[in-house]
């Protein structure tokens, strides 16, 4: 079966300009564009308009694009910020643990009582019945509550406490522990994020160092391409002007006929 | 012995930054000449090249394999023309070679033939230009990218996302409006 070529297929005939078709499909337009004038010159036509192409050639451009790695960009520990608790003293942090722990002993009403059971601490704002306290029983409620030297005693056993409390804790390497309070669980917490803030901070830093390298060593390549491009159409541009002289200077040497 | 795209692909995938730039070394200029012939502004035309190739290194994790490095490459780029196409709402512009003038007045003065010759080279390299400027986008990215860049038919239909006899027609358009332009400006007649 023979392949037929007809006037009107032109993406047939951009195959057979492009050289992309079968053998037995060029025969066939062969034979035809040696028939038909018409589709011989659009063929011709077609091919000049190709070659025309050739001419368009994009101007010179020193590009050498390169991906920068990042161990050549500087490290990212010189504008790191120092952590703030290895600049404070440890006497300092201890204080502040003191601190903070009697702040929260005061929100949560702590209370000390030293009775025959030993000594009795207890927190909250509950306070008892007012039938439990009644008029009748005033005298010996004053009877029962501690004398000042107890409170002093008492307070100074809380701050032997709380003063163990806090070497023991120091001086274990896992933060959580057996007898973890709710301030331990709230000062780990406030480590975690200010450890987590920092470290976002830190890559923040580094991004923003990688996006200002970039764009500097954009604009330094730019500024590099105008300055060679200025000096190569200066050359060109003197160059045209010798030979414009040159020219100048043949014509008139040349003798009138 | 010199590395095959896909060996230097495979290096840059395990975190071989080197072997990606011998990748960049070797297709920055086609990548650039394709950009600068679909949007036709030099400096524009680096910018996306720049961005195709930073772009290529970021999604390379992605790059299964199943195209040729190469036509992955022109699909960035292309994807990125369009974009700054669609972006500054323009149609192409093409830079036109200076100092013509200087050299037609030593023409004038008495003609050199490799001064003819450059300035025939100009005068028509422009027109060719300004030809490729009238062109919808779609004929003029398929002719830069069968004439310049040698892609097969079916490359382009993948690329432009169209199919195969869409790509041939676009040719068979986009060069007769060549043809026309061509000869309404004093080329050469092609007609028989």
């Amino acid at each position: 079966m023979s392949i037929q070529f007809t006037c009107d297929d032109k993406q047939t005939l951009i195959a057979y300009l492009y050289g992309e078709i079968e053998p037995a499909a060029r025969r066939a337009i062969d034979e035809h564009l040696a028939r038909c004038s018409a589709c011989a010159a659009e063929a011709a036509a077609l091919g000049g308009v190709r070659a025309e192409l050739g001419l368009w050639m994009p101007p010179h451009a020193e590009l050498d694009f390169a991906i920068v790695k990042k161990s050549e960009l500087p490290p990212s520990n010189v504008l790191r910020p120092a952590r703030w608790r290895n600049t404070v003293p440890v006497w300092a942090q201890a204080a502040a643990a003191v601190l903070m722990i009697a702040a929260a002993g005061a929100i949560a009403n702590l209370q000390v009582k030293s009775g025959p059971d030993g000594l009795v601490v207890s927190t909250g704002w509950m306070q008892p019945a007012l039938s439990e306290r009644s008029a009748g029983d005033a005298a010996s409620s004053r009877v029962e509550q501690p004398s000042d030297q107890e409170w002093k005693s008492a307070l100074v056993a809380m701050e032997q406490q709380l003063r163990s409390e806090i070497r023991s804790t120091r001086e274990q390497a896992t933060p959580a522990t057996a007898r973890g309070s709710a301030d331990d669980a709230m000062m780990r917490r406030v480590q975690q994020l200010i450890t987590e803030a920092e470290k976002r901070h830190s890559q923040e830093l580094a991004a923003r160092l990688i996006d200002f390298t970039r764009d500097v060593n954009m604009q330094r390549r730019a500024d590099l391409m105008n300055i060679s491009r200025g000096m190569v159409s200066y050359e060109e541009q003197l160059q045209r002007q010798r030979q414009m002289i040159n020219n100048v200077y043949r014509v008139s040497a040349t003798p009138q006929q | 012995m010199v590395a095959t795209d896909e060996e230097l692909v495979a290096r840059s995938m395990q975190g071989d930054v080197d072997s990606f730039n011998q990748l960049v070394l070797r297709w920055e200029r086609p990548i650039y000449a394709l950009a600068y012939r679909v949007i036709g502004r030099d400096e524009d035309a680096r910018d996306v090249a720049q961005e195709t190739f930073l772009r290529a290194f970021r999604a390379l994790p992605g790059f299964k394999g199943q195209a040729k490095f190469s036509s992955w490459l022109y699909r960035i780029a292309l994807n990125l023309c369009r974009d700054w196409i669609r972006r500054k709402k323009r149609t192409p512009v093409v830079d036109m070679p200076e100092g013509v003038d200087v050299i037609e007045l030593a023409a004038a003065q008495g003609p050199v033939e490799s001064i003819e010759d450059l300035v025939a080279r100009q005068e028509m390299s422009a027109i060719v230009a300004e030809g490729m400027k009238l062109l919808p986008d779609e004929q003029r990215t398929a002719i830069v990218l069968k004439e310049y860049h040698g892609l097969t038919f079916q490359e382009i239909a993948d690329l432009q996302g169209c199919p195969l006899s869409t790509v041939k027609t676009r040719l068979y358009q986009g060069l007769s409006v060549l043809r026309r332009h061509l000869e309404s400006q004093g080329m050469t007649k092609y007609e028989g």
